[in-house]
């Protein structure tokens, strides 16, 4: 009997397996260019229109110091036409047509997209193509100088004039050594951005805009054959550059406690504590995501219980895990209620975090934590443009355009025995613990006498032009 | 050279795609190939309208189901006809997003953290909210979880306890994140500018308080739930992949305890206050690095038989990246990261406005760009025959993507009935944007960007720009503090 019953449990569960991984898929064709150029191909008919996502391997990890916060200022400067498209037909021919275009830099890439109803994927092609070769035919200082201006004012939005917004900054300042590059913010210094020249976008041009540091990826409403020969035709004839240089990133550890306060124009004070942790490329980040929505988030996480529930000594919690390529973190934040110190809610998230190392997750909590998933891909094959982006992260950070499944397995294969394991590893004694208080206030800090006083870096401030 | 296929079946087909390549000879092809030339568009792709099915159900509300197959997923709302402006009284505002949260609190039959843990195994999460003019309580799950969800959904609208000590929690915590908004200068210029729009006495210029969140007692919150959420002012719209006639069937029997009746709002707003001269209200922020603004007045309600032109004029002024506004102060000046305008289109006189984030050292320069962009639009520079083009076929050519997830299939319905819309609005939406003339697009720039009558909101810092904004003339200055009342010295 009791085998009997065993068997058919295993079969029950082996035919929902199936059932649930044929839905996690994007047919796609892959190939590369005799130029380099990896091409991604996800044809899909349900809505007219097409996204196009092109994604250079270079971030701010790859610039210097001195100079930092160039790959997001060089992205603008991809907006301002090139030798056979002049400024603003791009936006003409997508946001013009009921499209849209943008793009995002990170540490680690710089990706570029375009969406358009179906019938301008050509043009799309053409404008991404031109710009990828010939972009420097258009340059002048006196974009440079503009897009400068622009930046800074984003910046300023972003950062210097947020609340909080400081924070990333100086947490990763403090976990990362002057010499890796993951030490300094995309959005850079202002006296960098003020100190880029001409030469340094020609430079960075030649040397990361190239296609074979590039994967092109096209999702939605097309005919591949036809939008293979477009690709080849306007991309093609683009020359592939030598080896592309990646810089070193060690493997960071902290060998103790790093308590920092920081005084800053808000209201409310808030608690960072951030562990360096590992990227993209270890496995170990699916078992840090589930770790993260065990600790905070919904009702039942295990700081989110504790401190915003029962003990009602917070007034909201975070906590997750963040993957660059070649680092991550883990970043908890509890914003205090009235009455209650940092200090304190810091003794009653240590505790709450070393029983989660001692015990371990239960079954429940990981199942909780990882059932969300299959939804979440799903509702991601809604979107064109979601689609583009997940094939060329495959591409770019693990040569593989069908990572999507790979990483989908994996954070549903977590165990609470991968959690515990994680917890014990990376929450350790090395960490930095930052609090945001108001300016005057440096005493309302997490062991205030402890803590060491820290300022934004470059801040803007007003009468500066 | 790589070439990684998914299917066997493509194995085939990466074998010719990587012969096609190298027997393209790439030199000759390039010599050929004239770069200046734009590619023309192929043909516009025809817009397909999703088909939904109306009827009413049995406790009286209306409901609509639109099938999608493609993936498995569903949609599912109810949405309540009126929000706060109809429901909150004045010393109340806040107390029907309270409500909202508290039906996340516990049911009969679940407390809070069962509800939460249920949702959880379901992967999906029911949202529940009370805005301006309407309220929603909805969930996207899989086609499988549909049912489990629909019942969770059910047991929060029907059997919710309101436990006195969460309404205690969630109280504090709104006045925390009150508290934090005082420092936000996007938050203090949203609070400041409906305020020195229509005063403290109109709906539309109230918002939640240290004060109205303070006084909310639960036998409040219990009455508002008692009379908000019903089915006399409710549509529940299911979208995705089920099948459309048992469907109905499905939601009745999940909603079969939820009460019949309930009133529809009425949406009698207020006069407004007297069109006051354009004022710059200027709000201290120290030191602040930018100068946030938000410039314009009051609107016309989306009911207007101008709302065509309304939206081509306003797509030129500063509803995309390449509008007036942006073009000009970001991009030509780059005082700003980016500058925009819209209407709010409600059943109300909700705002015009307009606005960004400007460099602090170029505030005035900013205002004056802003001031000139406004005063083309309403005449000084006559809209070209291109903005017009480009205007249009960027409002029609975006609504397939509309259609593209259930969500958004869900939002079109609902917007359709929450707006009393025809229910062709969508197939007749190309017609009426494409009768919107030049004289149009002028005609409804003069009567709804009154540039004598603007209110211009300037959150920044006082000490460095006051002086170069008075210098500009542009309008007399009013200080203000971060609730929009007079400042003292």
């Amino acid at each position: 009997m009791t085998r009997l019953r065993l068997a058919c449990v295993a079969l029950v569960l082996l035919a929902t397996g199936a059932a649930a991984a044929d839905l996690i898929r994007i047919p796609f064709q892959s190939t590369t260019l005799p130029n380099g150029l990896t091409l991604v191909l996800a044809p899909d008919h349900t809505t007219p229109t097409v996204a196009v996502d092109i994604w250079y391997h270079v971030g701010s990890k790859n610039e210097v110091r001195g100079r930092t916060g160039f790959a997001h200022l060089f992205e603008h400067m991809m907006f301002t036409g090139s030798g056979h498209v002049p400024y603003g037909l791009q936006d003409k021919l997508t946001e013009g047509v009921g499209g849209g275009n943008n793009a995002t830099t990170s540490n680690d890439r710089t990706n570029y997209f375009d969406t358009v109803p179906a019938n301008y994927l050509e043009s799309a092609l053409w404008i991404e193509a031109d710009r990828m070769g010939f972009l420097l035919d258009a340059f002048d200082h006196a974009k440079l100088d503009a897009q400068r201006d622009v930046v800074i004012n984003e910046r300023r939005l972003r950062q210097d004039n947020a609340p909080y917004g400081a924070v990333y900054e100086i947490l990763n300042r403090t976990t990362y050594p002057p010499s890796n590059p993951y030490s300094w913010d995309v959005i850079g210094s202002v006296a960098d951005l003020r100190a880029a020249s001409d030469e340094d976008v020609k430079n960075f041009f030649r040397q990361y805009y190239a296609p074979n540091n590039a994967v092109l990826a096209i999702a939605g409403d097309f005919d591949p054959a036809q939008a293979k020969a477009w690709v080849v035709k306007y991309f093609g004839g683009i020359p592939r550059v030598g080896s592309i240089a990646r810089p070193p990133v060690p493997p960071v550890t902290l060998s103790s406690a790093q308590r920092l306060v920081y005084e800053d124009r808000v209201q409310v004070p808030r608690l960072y504590v951030q562990w360096p942790t590992v990227g993209e490329k270890s496995d170990d980040r699916f078992a840090l995501d589930v770790l993260g929505s065990i600790l905070a988030g919904r009702r039942t996480a295990r700081l989110t219980k504790a401190l915003v529930y029962d003990q009602q000594s917070a007034a909201n919690v975070g906590a997750r895990q963040d993957s660059n390529e070649d680092v991550g973190q883990f970043i908890v934040s509890i914003t205090p209620r009235p009455g209650h110190s940092l200090t304190d809610l810091e003794a009653d998230a240590d505790a709450i975090i070393a029983r989660l190392k001692s015990e371990g997750p239960t079954g429940d909590e990981v199942r909780r934590a990882t059932a969300g998933t299959e939804l979440e891909f799903l509702r991601g094959l809604e979107s064109n443009l979601g689609k583009a982006e997940q094939l060329a992260d495959g591409v770019g950070f693990h040569g593989d355009a069908g990572y999507f499944r790979t990483e989908y397995e994996k954070s549903r294969s977590v165990t609470a025995a991968d959690v515990k394991r994680v917890a014990n590893q990376y929450l350790a004694a090395g960490r930095v613990i930052l609090s945001v208080v108001p300016a005057g206030h440096a005493d309302q800090a997490a062991s205030p006498s402890d803590s060491r006083n820290v300022t934004a870096e470059q801040h803007a401030v007003a009468g500066q032009p | 050279m790589r070439a990684r296929w998914l299917s066997a079946l493509a194995v085939a087909l990466a074998v010719a795609l990587a012969a096609g390549f190298s027997r393209a000879p790439i030199v000759s092809a390039q010599q050929q190939l004239d770069r200046t030339k734009i590619p023309a568009p192929g043909k516009t792709p025809v817009l397909h309208v999703p088909a939904w099915t109306k009827s009413t159900l049995a406790d009286g509300a209306d409901f609509i189901v639109s099938e999608k197959h493609d993936l498995p997923l569903v949609s599912f709302s109810i949405t309540f006809l009126g929000g706060a402006n109809q429901v909150e009284p004045a010393g109340l505002r806040g107390i029907g997003p309270l409500t909202a949260s508290m039906l996340s609190e516990g049911t009969r039959a679940r407390d809070g953290e069962a509800l939460s843990n249920a949702l959880q195994l379901l992967g999906t999460t029911v949202n529940v909210a009370v805005g301006a003019e309407s309220g929603s309580m909805g969930f996207v799950s899989t086609t499988a979880n549909f049912p489990a969800a629909l019942d969770i959904l059910d047991d929060m609208l029907v059997n919710s306890t309101f436990p006195a000590q969460a309404l205690e929690r969630l109280r504090a915590q709104r006045l925390v994140a009150l508290n934090q908004a005082k420092a936000q200068p996007a938050a203090i210029a949203g609070r400041v500018f409906p305020r020195v729009l229509y005063g403290p006495s109109h709906p539309l210029g109230q918002s939640p308080t240290e004060a109205s969140i303070s006084a909310i007692t639960r036998d409040q919150v219990v009455a508002f739930y008692r009379s908000y959420f019903r089915p006399a002012r409710a549509l529940v719209t299911v979208v995705g992949d089920v099948n459309g006639s048992s469907a109905k069937a499905m939601v009745e029997r999940a909603l079969s305890s939820w009460q019949a009746g309930g009133d529809k709002p009425a949406f009698a707003y207020p006069p407004l206050p007297a069109p006051r001269p354009t004022t710059i209200f200027l709000v201290d922020k120290p030191a602040a690095p930018q100068s946030t603004f938000a410039i314009g007045l009051p609107g016309p309600p989306r009911d207007t038989p101008d709302y065509f032109a309304i939206q081509v004029m306003n797509t030129i002024l500063g509803g995309q990246f390449q509008s007036r506004l942006n073009a000009n102060i970001r991009e030509d000046k780059g005082y700003s990261y980016g500058v925009a305008s819209s209407f709010g289109f409600g059943k109300g006189p909700n705002p015009f406005r307009g606005g960004g984030d400007m460099t602090a050292g170029k505030t005035d320069l900013a205002l004056v760009e802003f001031m000139k962009e406004l005063r083309g639009i309403t005449g000084a520079r006559p809209i070209t025959d291109e903005e017009l083009t480009t205007a249009k076929d960027a409002l029609v050519q975006r609504l397939p993507a509309t259609f593209a997830s259930v969500g958004g299939i869900n939002a079109a319905i609902t917007n359709i009935w929450t707006q009393s819309l025809p229910d062709d609005y969508y197939q007749q939406y190309a017609k009426a944007i494409a009768a919107v003339t030049k004289n149009d697009v002028l005609r409804v720039a003069r009567t709804y960007i009154d540039v004598d009558h603007l209110a211009i909101v300037i959150v920044g810092d006082r000490a460095s720009i006051e002086a170069p904004l008075k210098a500009t003339a542009i309008a007399p200055i009013a200080v203000l503090d971060i609730e929009g009342a007079p400042a003292g010295q």
